[in-house]
């Protein structure tokens, strides 16, 4: 009996052991894997901000799709209210050649058309850009769900971060705030003498 | 019956560029007449508070999919016989069938084509 009980204590202490032994790996393997997690706010923040930019960029191009095919429009009646006054004083010729030009520019209304269609590609992006912010908040929950279990964040220290993904995210960072516009660009080269 | 070119037209997206689009492209095709709304639900209180001959909805969408979209037009005693284009980028076999099971008229996969939505509209107002 006595041996028995010698051998599960030490059965126990080995146990509590190996225990100790792999919470210490966890900790050691999962800090700086909690603390790369704290950068996932911040890159899902950047992918929303790709979908914001997409779609500036497809709004104005369709702005300026749409000036051009009203251009265009009150073009083509100019031109077919020229050609009914030049066939009703029997120009019958040059009627037929602005005819013809109009019929022409007429094809381009079809590749603006196409333009603005080809555009719908931001809306394919932005679903997939939201599908890919819920991956990365989906993964943060459980990083932070491995925070709580096993203890991982050190009370008091900043998280320590490094590796690739910290630098791309310090560039992001620096891309919002540094970026200059034009006419501080300008700015900047007048005062280097460029004229 | 062909389209009326006077009917009203809701199209239902929750991306202001995608209803830009398909408002363009309906405007090209000779019908001006287009209102928009950026999900099922702001749909379903146009649809419910004004007439209209004819609705264009993307899939995903919040508050309300374009698939609870189509389910509660159908449920409407009023609005079951609206005809209901999906255009979305919900391209999987299944995502058709359910639409087809729960009514719609016809199917788009984005990316599309003027000539694709003009094509399935002539098949709608045949």
């Amino acid at each position: 009996m006595l041996n028995g009980n010698v051998k599960l204590y030490a059965e126990l202490g080995e146990l509590a052991r190996y225990l100790d032994s792999a919470m210490k790996k966890i900790a050691e393997v999962g800090a700086p894997m909690v603390a790369n997690g704290a950068q996932l706010p911040q890159a899902a923040a950047h992918l929303l901000d790709l979908n914001k930019m997409t779609e500036d960029g497809t709004l104005e191009v369709m702005r300026l799709a749409e000036l051009i095919q009203d251009n265009r429009a009150r073009a083509a009646k100019e031109l077919a209210a020229v050609v009914s006054t030049l066939e009703a004083v029997d120009c019958r010729t040059l009627a037929t050649r602005l005819g013809k030009t109009a019929q022409e520019l007429a094809l381009d209304d079809k590749h603006l058309m196409d333009i603005m269609t080809a555009l719908s590609f931001q809306d394919l992006v932005a679903q997939r850009v939201k599908k890919l912010v819920t991956i990365v908040e989906d993964v943060h929950c459980k990083l932070l769900e491995l925070v709580v279990v096993f203890g991982l964040k050190q009370e008091g220290t900043a998280p320590e971060t490094q590796g690739k993904a910290d630098e791309m995210l310090k560039q992001l960072e620096a891309s919002k705030s540094t970026a200059i516009k034009q006419e501080l660009a300008d700015e900047l080269l007048s005062e280097f003498g460029f004229k | 019956m062909p389209a009326d070119p006077n009917m009203k037209i809701l199209v239902v997206d929750d991306m202001s560029t995608m209803r830009r689009i398909v408002k363009n492209i309906m405007k090209q095709l000779g019908f001006p007449n287009v209102d928009e709304a950026e999900n099922g639900k702001d749909a379903l209180d146009k649809l419910k508070a004004e007439s209209f001959g004819f609705v264009i909805s993307d899939w995903n969408m919040p508050v309300m999919t374009g698939i609870e979209l189509l389910r509660a037009i159908r449920a409407d005693d009023k609005l079951k016989a609206l005809p209901v284009l999906m255009v979305t980028a919900e391209a999987q076999k299944e995502n058709l069938v359910e639409a087809i099971q729960a009514g719609v008229s016809n199917y788009i996969v984005k990316p599309f084509t003027a000539e694709v939505l003009q094509e399935k509209m002539n098949k709608i107002f045949k």
